[in-house]
């Protein structure tokens, strides 16, 4: 590739940028989703691509938010300083395809991505997970935890874009995910895709049991076996709700986690 | 109608046959002392006693209190009163101690068709039982044995048997790994724990810790099969000579 211009010549590997979402004309600072898409859905999602079509443009402060039973924008643009804290539960009963972009566009930014999926039946729920850091200084957290029992298929794909320019990154991202009977599945991929070269990141994904030497201490403490597990299973979603202190989501987790345990 | 009662006891895990005819009776108020060498299958008892899965019970029989001890799952052996104290702890994270504690007792008053304890009752009687063990406030609320000290460890078992007040305490080599601070923690926890109507089996292969909690008899345990039974002499005899003499 011949170049003439004085710019410097940067080797970019692969690095093919997708598009930014377009701003909405007129918009300003932050744009909410809108709350008529946030109403609870109790039937399985639809494509989430028709039923959450819209980008979130975080310019300044911070946006937290937990996306319960409802669809998840697919995309959120993330500016300079400002902060993005989203949480999305998937309770038992719901068959979704969730993508989730995150692009962070201005630097010293910070973005916050947590999941937690509890699938039973024939529940089938997928997440499509990419945060990609466009620019430098910024910093991102994944953390997806799924628990899948009867025969649910779960799957996480989460990919960390790094642009060529996005040097003193800290990307990382962790999913861990519990199969609580033998004809539940569970697919985890983590990619990285690093174009920088001044980065810190790392992924981790674990699929496993409920631990039987815990079930036994906490049986011969003469707490049930379902007790027992109920207990396991609350302590492997805590991490995901750790900050949230939103009591009535945590009843509702419970009670999900208590009709798992039973089946 | 026997404390407990062990008849002719055979056991296996994974086809290895680790008890070879275990016969062993324990009155009620007894403390027994059961050593021997490492592998000789004292934990192995332990964890029948207690009804850890992975262990087979081929042939033989467990009296407690009259009822079958082996038909019983290990919630139901502990609301019966039965404890051990592990060898081993196993660590829980993101359950606190006082979540651990609480679900516990609670469990045993449901199975007894009683109410959940009230709250304040509750603090109280942990308040009491960590100074029992010399453990500070905030014991409470870290996750159970996580990050914990062996000596933490082992106090924070006989925390858990003052809170559950056994009737049986079997204390799984409890002495090992702690130092002498904490041996005379555990080892008064233990003698203050012990009352006229409750029993204990102490299994240890040395005998450090039987110098605090005496034994009113000693088992030892060799190869799968109890090779010596007697009173605090066998301790002096294996301090002295070891277990080859057996």
């Amino acid at each position: 590739m011949a170049s003439n211009s004085s710019d410097k010549i940067i080797d970019h590997g692969n690095y093919v940028p997708t598009p930014v979402p377009s701003r909405p004309v007129a918009a300003s600072g932050l744009r909410p989703y809108s709350a008529a898409a946030k109403r609870e859905w109790t039937q399985p999602w639809p494509d989430a691509a028709t039923a959450a079509p819209e980008a979130v443009f975080v310019d300044e402060g911070e946006f937290k938010e937990v996306y319960l039973q409802t669809p998840v924008p697919a995309n959120f643009v993330v500016g300079a300083g400002a902060k993005l804290d989203v949480t999305i539960v998937v309770l038992p009963g719901i068959t979704a395809n969730i993508p989730v972009t995150v692009d962070i566009t201005g630097p010293e930014a910070e973005v916050n991505l947590k999941g937690l999926y509890l699938c039973s039946g024939t529940d089938e729920v997928t997440f499509d997970v990419t945060v990609h850091h466009r620019v430098q200084g910024c910093v991102s957290h994944q953390l997806f935890n799924g628990l899948a029992s009867g025969s649910a298929k779960c799957a996480f794909f989460g990919k960390i874009i790094v642009a060529p320019d996005a040097q003193r990154t800290e990307a990382y991202q962790e999913n861990h995910n519990i199969v609580l009977s033998d004809q539940a599945k569970v697919n985890t991929k983590p990619q990285l895709e690093i174009y920088a070269d001044d980065v810190r990141c790392s992924h981790g994904a674990t699929v496993g049991k409920l631990n039987e030497d815990e079930q036994f201490y906490m049986r011969s403490r003469g707490i049930p076996e379902g007790e027992a597990r109920v207990l396991q299973m609350i302590s492997f979603v805590a991490p995901v709700l750790d900050g949230l202190e939103d009591e009535g989501l945590a009843t509702r987790i419970e009670a999900a986690i208590r009709s798992l345990a039973d089946r | 109608m026997s404390f407990l009662k062990i008849t002719d006891l055979h056991v296996a895990v994974a086809d290895k046959e680790i008890l070879q005819g275990i016969d062993l009776e324990i009155g009620q108020g007894e403390i027994h002392a059961i050593m021997g060498p490492n592998g000789a299958g004292k934990s192995t008892l332990s964890a029948v006693l207690t009804g850890k899965p992975g262990y087979e019970v081929t042939s033989g029989s467990i009296e407690f209190m009259g009822r079958d001890l082996l038909a019983m799952k290990p919630e139901e052996r502990s609301w019966a009163g039965v404890f051990l104290s592990f060898q081993y702890p196993i660590e829980i994270p993101g359950v606190s101690i006082t979540n651990f504690m609480k679900t516990a007792i609670n469990s045993k008053r449901k199975a007894q068709g009683l109410e959940p304890m009230k709250g304040g009752e509750f603090l109280k009687m942990m308040k009491e039982k960590m100074a029992l063990v010399q453990m500070k406030g905030e014991f409470s609320k870290r996750e159970v044995n996580v990050g914990f000290s062996g000596g933490e460890k082992k106090r924070n078992e006989i925390f858990q048997m003052a809170m559950l007040d056994p009737v049986l305490a079997i204390l799984d080599e409890t002495d090992s790994g702690l130092d002498v601070d904490a041996l005379k923690i555990v080892a008064d926890g233990v003698n203050a724990l012990h009352t006229p109507q409750k029993s204990a089996i102490v299994i240890t292969h040395y005998q450090k810790l039987l110098e605090y909690v005496r034994p009113d008899r000693v088992h030892v345990l060799k190869a799968g099969r109890i090779v010596a039974e007697g009173g605090d002499e066998l301790i002096d005899a294996i301090e002295k000579d070891g277990f080859e003499q057996f």
